[in-house]
């Protein structure tokens, strides 16, 4: 809860022009969590004196690795990374990498092997309740992602130790790597999924930005024990037309011509 | 050496209550007193090793200092990436515990037998791998991988064989210990677990002048003192229940080939799978590990040369 904006607009333009600069892939699936992000930074992350590093701080783990563009995003508005670093984003010797690594302060796990930060999010929680503390966890995971079996067995412990401090945080964009996730691997209900293996659960338009807020407030607020689950019903590429829904921006660059006319519909602009 | 490592993990516990030990339900009678002197330390985490390892990772970010416990086949193998990546990657804390590595599990086969735990975890940066042989080796190790405060595999191996120390060794991280002084010139054994007691009893039967150096320590492990050795001896015999691919026998012969060319006999499992199932020590006669067929493969080297 920093006093920052976290614009959509203006974290989408980030991520377009980091993206740009270091002609990386993965903009569609950063895209899909900007708003989620944007809330979570603004209005329920407390990190004591702004320090990314500092003891007692809330955690947020990106499980789905790939978005990390979007979470450098945030941190730039935090004053975290600084405008070079997006400028020489994919050069030689540079920190930000493609996926997320926690040794870069604001990070909390290494992911992009999927299935993984969940679990250390529950470690996180569990260590928080072990302290008697009032920090929260939360972890940021794909749709795809939970095709994993690791967040499966996190979720039976989650909600076997009522760890009421732990938030998972599903971006159900309806698309993973090679495809629709109703294609590749049939989900189903994951608010039911999720409710049935003990977890207090909502769905939410992950664009809806107060839709977003107002359910993780209802969530903690609640006097359920339980671990919590927000289904995120997101849009893939969301924010630029020809992104939307299209996986192959899950693996295209951007050319001089679809970075200006994707620049032009995030904000209006060129510039 | 369960025993030992019973009554280790409780001082630990005792003098620090940020340890934890967290197993994937395994080691049931193993932990009785672990969880009636420190029950609020003891986790449980199901039959889960992979979330296990994670959540590992996120207590150790936390400040608490993990003790994850496992069967080898397991703990490290079977949880290998969560190992690299949310633990090694950052160094953190986080002691794993491999137990019944080898053929401990004579008669359950492939699937709780583990030969190539060690080869697996050395290649993994920050990780350190040790191998005691007794319960000396294995308090000095737990002492020696809680004091790191980085990422260690231990690997504990058949640990009812009797002691290969009279006392507590004086070990540090990464030295070996001569469990039986030789004279330099001639052959010279290097083993680790469960073979340094059969390395014994072959070096009395037939090479009394031999050395034998037991390596509780895989890595880190003191290039210097390998250097040293091998460049006192004709050959060096590396004993190990473990594949001979990537094991102890390698790490000798890698120092060696770079520092002090000696001719090595690697003696360990030789890249197969256990055929049949039976007692502990047909298992060892099954893959050429017992007593006898060491010493016959020992002297057929020693002829051709």
């Amino acid at each position: 809860m920093s006093g920052k904006a976290f614009e959509a607009k203006t974290l989408r333009k980030t991520v377009l022009d980091m993206a740009y600069a270091g002609s990386t892939v993965h903009i569609g699936c950063a895209f899909s969590i900007i708003e989620l992000l944007a809330v979570l930074y603004r209005n329920h992350l407390r990190y004591p004196d702004d320090n990314p590093l500092a003891v007692g701080r809330d955690y947020l783990v990106l499980s789905k690795g790939h978005g990390v563009m979007a979470q450098y995003a945030c941190m730039r508005e935090l004053g975290w990374l600084e405008d070079a670093v997006f400028a020489r984003y994919f050069s030689d010797g540079s920190d930000l990498k493609g996926l997320s690594d926690s040794r870069i302060p604001g990070l909390e796990v290494t992911s992009g092997s999927l299935g993984h930060g969940f679990s250390v999010g529950v470690g996180l929680a569990m260590g928080a309740k072990l302290r008697h503390t009032d920090q929260r966890t939360y972890a940021l995971v794909g749709d795809g992602e939970i095709n994993e079996g690791p967040i499966w067995e996190g979720a039976l412990f989650a909600a076997h130790h009522q760890l009421r401090n732990f938030m998972v945080i599903i971006d159900q964009n309806g698309f993973q790597a090679m495809g629709r996730t109703e294609e590749v691997l049939r989900l189903g209900s994951v608010q039911s999924k999720f409710e049935s293996f003990g977890f207090e659960a909502l769905t939410v338009d992950g664009h809806d930005e107060a839709a977003i807020d107002c359910a993780i407030t209802q969530l903690w607020e609640s006097d359920c024990r339980a671990p919590k689950a927000l289904i995120a019903k997101t849009v893939k590429g969301k924010g630029v037309h020809f992104m939307e829904h299209n996986n192959t921006w899950h693996y295209t660059r951007l050319d001089p011509t679809t970075y200006a006319q994707a620049l032009f519909e995030v904000t209006g602009s060129t510039q | 050496m369960r025993a030992a490592f019973s009554r280790e993990l409780v001082r630990l516990g005792q003098t620090d209550t940020n340890m934890l030990l967290l197993t994937g339900d395994h080691g049931y009678a193993l932990f009785d007193d672990f969880r009636k002197e420190c029950p609020a330390q003891y986790i449980n985490a199901g039959i889960a090793e992979q979330n296990m390892v994670g959540m590992a990772a996120g207590l150790a970010r936390a400040g608490f200092r993990p003790v994850v416990y496992g069967l080898s086949a397991f703990v490290p193998v079977r949880v290998l990436e969560q190992i690299k990546l949310d633990v090694a990657h950052d160094n953190l804390p986080v002691i794993f515990v491999g137990d019944g590595a080898g053929f401990v599990y004579s008669h359950l086969g492939t699937s709780h037998q583990s030969t190539e735990d060690i080869a697996c975890s050395r290649s993994i940066p920050n990780l350190s791998v040790y191998s005691p042989a007794d319960r000396f080796e294995l308090a000095v190790c737990m002492e020696a991988a809680y004091r790191s405060q980085s990422a260690v595999y231990l690997r504990m191996g058949k640990c009812d064989l009797g002691d290969v120390h009279v006392a507590a060794p004086p070990a540090s991280v990464g030295g070996m210990l001569e469990v039986k002084c030789g004279t330099a010139g001639d052959v010279t054994f290097i083993a680790t677990g469960s073979l340094v007691s059969t390395a014994i009893a072959i070096a009395d039967d037939g090479y009394s002048n031999a050395s034998v150096w037991s390596a509780p320590f895989i890595k880190p492990i003191d290039e210097k003192q390998v250097t040293s050795i091998c460049e006192r001896s004709q050959v060096v015999v590396v004993l190990e229940e473990h594949s001979v691919l990537g094991g102890l026998g390698s790490v000798i012969a890698e120092i060696a080939s770079e520092f002090a060319p000696v001719r090595i006999l690697r003696i360990g499992v030789r890249d197969r799978f256990s055929h049949h199932c039976g007692s502990y020590e047909y298992l060892r006669k099954e893959h050429g590990l017992d007593r006898l067929a060491i010493a016959e493969r020992i002297r057929y080297f020693l002829a051709g040369l």
